[in-house]
């Protein structure tokens, strides 16, 4: 899909955003950046076996960063019109606050890449609203047939195009095109007073097809009537320590809470993060390797360039259980002497500074086969499905299972209700005593959030084993 | 560093606009539309060890926009002003309406002759607007300095000065036009303290609509210290089921989750375990809660909701017995019950929404005093609220009780219980209601729920 020329959404010119990249620059700043926006955005939702509303949305602006030292001045604007840009800039100025003779930023030099790692072949922005209802109707109908105790279903559809143009005073002028495409299905279930609820979804930065190749709206209508089923079924979780086991996927959210928060670059600068001192120090068994990709194609967190216009790559945080890597931004990277670039500054949209985020992160397989894994726990707690976690600097973290099951004589027993996990990074990753070959990915359904801005992420593991950790169930 | 806000849209423009497109909806073909616009301006300065990290200064508008054809329903909405976008929108909407299925409770809310004069309500400050840059500055720079005098604090997340300007005006094609100013100002600084190994956090803040009800940069200071501190030298305890006292900031958690629980909106889904439960008993006689969106100066008050309706206040729990959902007009007419103007975009939002303190409210030193073994949470982690069946289950930080006494901090456990559990064994309620947001309450002390640790 060839993106639109960017003219054609902002409406300013490579000399216009110039001048502009000038002006931010008129009160001595080191350096400035113009990030433009445009993202059109169409959802669809289905309940109550109805289509019951649709919606568009349309969202346009930039922001303008100027940084001087680790100082950062910001503006953002919807008005386009020239002068409100320069305004804008002017604003994003101040924070300098420094008599400089200005020199002109040099020429904006086009560097979009060819390559693209969204390779759509049936762009949801152009397949008529019918198809997309179709799809919508498909998952809620597999959900709603599924059993006769689904009493509630919703499902929804949505789907975004963002174009984005980032130039700054460096001479770099850089687009990208991001397509992003969700389906989702709740379902509500309900027995003899007891109800519960599952969930399930699938998407990515890909085209209407992968509800055809990849997972089918049938499928995500079932699998949360399942898991919604085996939820009226389900005891309490045991509280307690008690060894643990992860599935493959969406068990993955661990090691974006334990690990990947923790060696973004701006926690690790400010010394706020328990691993800003543990570069090259073992902090973890050397069964786990971990990795951020923002390359991975169609994925939900990966991008052609970062809201920086910075080349992204696969980038190791964590090898043989040793700390190697930060996810970096332009800041960070500038204030820690000059650090290599990752390709992780991300921003929300153009209302806000990009910072250090994770893109889809991962666990590396290990050797073990996951059924001598569950095989090897004589009592204990098996993670099947997780709803998100939640971590602070001192590596304390949690994370809620949405279905889990009992674990009696290294077999899955009874299903487990929604219980949460705590525990310290440092600690757990020690603890992580099996890993499996079984490198999964979980539902392209994710959302993170840092500092109030949200970005979409994913991320993925093999059937892990924690000697313990300890749940929140109950007695 | 005084840059002057410019208005983007005068008032008359922002409603012309309004009313226009609501006119224009209605040529294409629609039988019903509601539009709103809104102008914002923000201003927020982040300061850390004493130096400004980042400044940002910015307006910004957007309209919203629902059609309704044939009892069918589309919305829109745009951050793109332009005439040309927002005609194409509109157009969409209206023909993508058709695409949808009739829904009989669809349609916009009556006319209603109440209005409340926005002035009552006290939502805006005109000394807001008035602030300079360098004051609001020197306010975070100020409080962050007064918490690093504690040689105890050993790491600063900075302070935060912020504040907001908003005009929003509501067009619907049965005539209504409303229109109102409102502001926000918030001061806050987060702290660490021990050493990286060893590290605890916490944060306090003060956002009110008013610039002279901010708390000062002593009190943020002080609070956001002792909290801190007093998380020193943590312990794991055992496994144990113990009484939980929830301090107001957790009592806030827990009613946004009841408030959750209580919207028409998940009542109709079936996504609560409220669903059936009106008039009947949900928790003992100190349950008392009430959702006012008509409290002057309150950050929850507005004069009508994005349905167009008069806000009002309602009693949603007296005494234990569940008295009322928190409706929007859809809602309401989905369960035969009548709008609590509680519309919020297309859901539902909070007014200010609050546990009352009954006549046998107790100090909060008193309920700690009270307590031979407990937990006082005080902070926690991660998500873990399932309003479905009202389950509780979260990643907790706080202090342990024995004999009536603060003994020692607690780390690394976490809280596990029930909502509807909770309701009904509510041991105390604390004196301490303060309005810290849209959703508050006072100290309240619960029976017994499940501490998960060693």
């Amino acid at each position: 899909m060839e993106p639109l020329p960017y003219v054609d959404h902002f409406g300013l010119s490579a000399s216009d955003l110039r001048s502009a990249l000038g002006a931010a620059l008129s009160s001595g700043g080191d350096f400035a950046e113009i990030f433009m926006e445009h993202r059109s955005y169409d959802f669809i939702n289905m309940e109550e076996d109805i289509i019951k509303e649709t919606a568009e949305s349309v969202s346009l602006g930039l922001g303008i960063r100027v940084i001087r030292g680790d100082r950062t001045g910001f503006g953002y604007t919807n008005d386009l019109a020239l002068d409100k840009v320069r305004k804008t800039a002017e604003t994003a100025a101040a924070i300098a606050r420094r008599k400089a003779p200005q020199t002109p930023p040099p020429p904006l030099r086009d560097r979009t890449r060819r390559s693209d790692r969204f390779p759509v072949r049936r762009p949801a922005d152009r397949a008529p609203l019918r198809d997309k209802i179709k799809l919508v109707r498909e998952a809620y109908d597999a959900a709603k047939r599924y059993d006769p105790r689904i009493v509630k279903v919703k499902a929804y559809h949505s789907d975004s195009l963002t174009h984005v143009c980032i130039a700054n005073s460096e001479g770099l002028l850089v687009r990208d095109t991001r397509p992003m495409v969700k389906l989702v299905c709740v379902a509500i279930s309900e027995d003899g007073g007891k109800r519960e609820s599952g969930f399930w979804g699938g998407g990515g930065r890909v085209g209407l097809e992968f509800f055809r190749d990849v997972h089918t709206p049938r499928e995500i209508g079932r699998e949360a009537a399942r898991e919604a089923m085996l939820l009226l079924e389900a005891v309490d979780a045991p509280a307690g320590e008690m060894p643990i086991v992860l599935a493959p996927g969406h068990s993955g959210v661990l090691i974006h809470e334990a690990v990947g928060h923790l060696l973004e670059a701006d926690f690790n600068r400010k010394k706020t993060s328990i691993f800003w001192n543990k570069m090259g120090r073992r902090v973890g068994s050397d069964l786990v390797t971990i990795f951020d990709d923002p390359t991975i194609p169609s994925f939900r967190g990966s991008y052609n360039v970062d809201d920086e216009g910075t080349p992204p790559r696969r980038t190791l945080l964590i090898e043989r259980g040793v700390v190697r890597g930060l996810l970096q931004d332009k800041l960070s990277a500038r204030l820690m002497g000059g650090a290599p670039l990752t390709g992780h500054g991300r921003r929300q949209d153009y209302g806000h500074w990009p910072i250090p985020r994770m893109s889809n992160t991962y666990i590396g397989p290990g050797l073990d086969h996951p059924d001598d894994i569950l095989r090897s726990v004589p009592k204990g707690l098996y993670v099947a499905s997780l709803s998100g976690g939640q971590v602070e600097d001192s590596g304390k973290f949690t994370f809620s299972v949405s279905l889990g099951h009992l674990i009696e004589d290294g077999r899955l027993t009874a299903p487990v209700k929604q219980a949460t996990l705590i525990g310290t990074n440092i600690d757990i990753l020690r603890k992580i005593d099996r890993v499996g070959s079984d490198l999964a990915f979980g539902l392209q359904t994710g959302t993170c959030s840092k500092d109030g801005q949200d970005v979409p992420v994913s991320d993925g593991c093999p059937t892990l084993r924690i000697a313990k950790m300890t749940v929140g169930g109950r007695t | 560093m005084t840059a002057r806000r410019e208005k983007a849209l005068s008032a008359p423009a922002l409603r012309d606009l309004a009313g226009e497109l609501a006119a224009y909806a209605r040529a294409c073909g629609a039988d019903e539309a509601e539009v709103s616009v809104m102008d914002g301006y923000e201003f927020n300065v982040d300061v850390r060890k004493g130096r400004i990290e980042a400044l940002i200064e910015a307006g910004s508008r957007s309209a919203g926009l629902r059609v309704i054809k044939g009892k069918k329903t589309a919305y829109a909405s745009s951050s793109d002003l332009d005439m040309m976008t927002l005609r194409r929108l509109v157009r969409n909407a209206v023909r993508r309406a058709e695409l949808g299925n009739p829904d009989e409770f669809a349609g916009l809310a009556p006319l209603v002759k109440d209005r409340i004069d926005p002035a009552t309500l006290d939502l805006y400050d005109p000394a807001i607007a008035e602030l300079d840059s360098r004051q609001k500055i020197a306010l975070a720079r100020e409080t962050e300095r007064l918490a690093l005098r504690d040689k105890r604090i050993t790491n600063s997340y900075g302070a935060t000065f912020g504040s907001n300007e908003i005009h929003s005006v509501l067009a619907l094609s049965n005539g209504f036009v409303g229109e109102y100013k409102q502001t926000y100002c918030g001061l806050g600084v987060g702290l660490q303290a021990g050493d990286t190994d060893n590290r605890v956090e916490d944060s306090w803040s003060s956002s009110k609509r008013h610039f002279k009800d901010l708390e000062t940069p002593e009190a943020i200071a002080r609070k956001a210290v002792e909290r801190t501190v007093r998380q020193l030298n943590p312990r794991k305890v055992p496994t144990q089921n113990v009484p939980v006292i929830f301090d107001p900031t957790q009592t806030g958690w827990l009613l946004g989750f009841l408030f959750g629980c209580v919207t028409g909106t998940a009542v109709y889904q079936k996504a609560t375990f409220l669903e059936g439960k009106l008039g009947q008993r949900i928790g003992n006689e100190r349950v008392t809660v009430i959702d006012d969106g008509l409290r002057p100066g309150a950050l929850g008050s507005h004069p009508f909701d994005s349905d167009g309706l008069p806000c009002r206040r309602t009693m949603v729990v007296e005494k234990g017995v569940l008295k009322s959902y928190l409706c929007n007009h859809y809602a309401a007419r989905k369960l035969g019950l009548a709008s609590t103007g509680s519309a919020d975009g297309s859901g539902v939002g909070p007014g200010n929404f609050y546990l009352e303190p009954g006549p046998d409210a107790k100090a909060p030193e008193d309920i700690i005093a009270g307590t031979p073994k407990g937990l006082l949470l005080t902070r926690t982690l991660g998500h873990g609220l399932n309003g479905v069946t009202g389950d509780i289950s979260r990643g907790a930080f706080g202090l342990w009780i024995e004999d009536g006494h603060v003994a020692y901090p607690v780390t690394e456990v976490t809280i596990s219980g029930n909502l509807g559990r909770i309701l009904e064994t509510i041991e105390a309620v604390g004196t301490d209601l303060e309005f810290l947001g849209a959703v508050s309450g006072p100290t309240v002390k619960v029976a017994e729920m499940t501490v998960a640790g060693q």
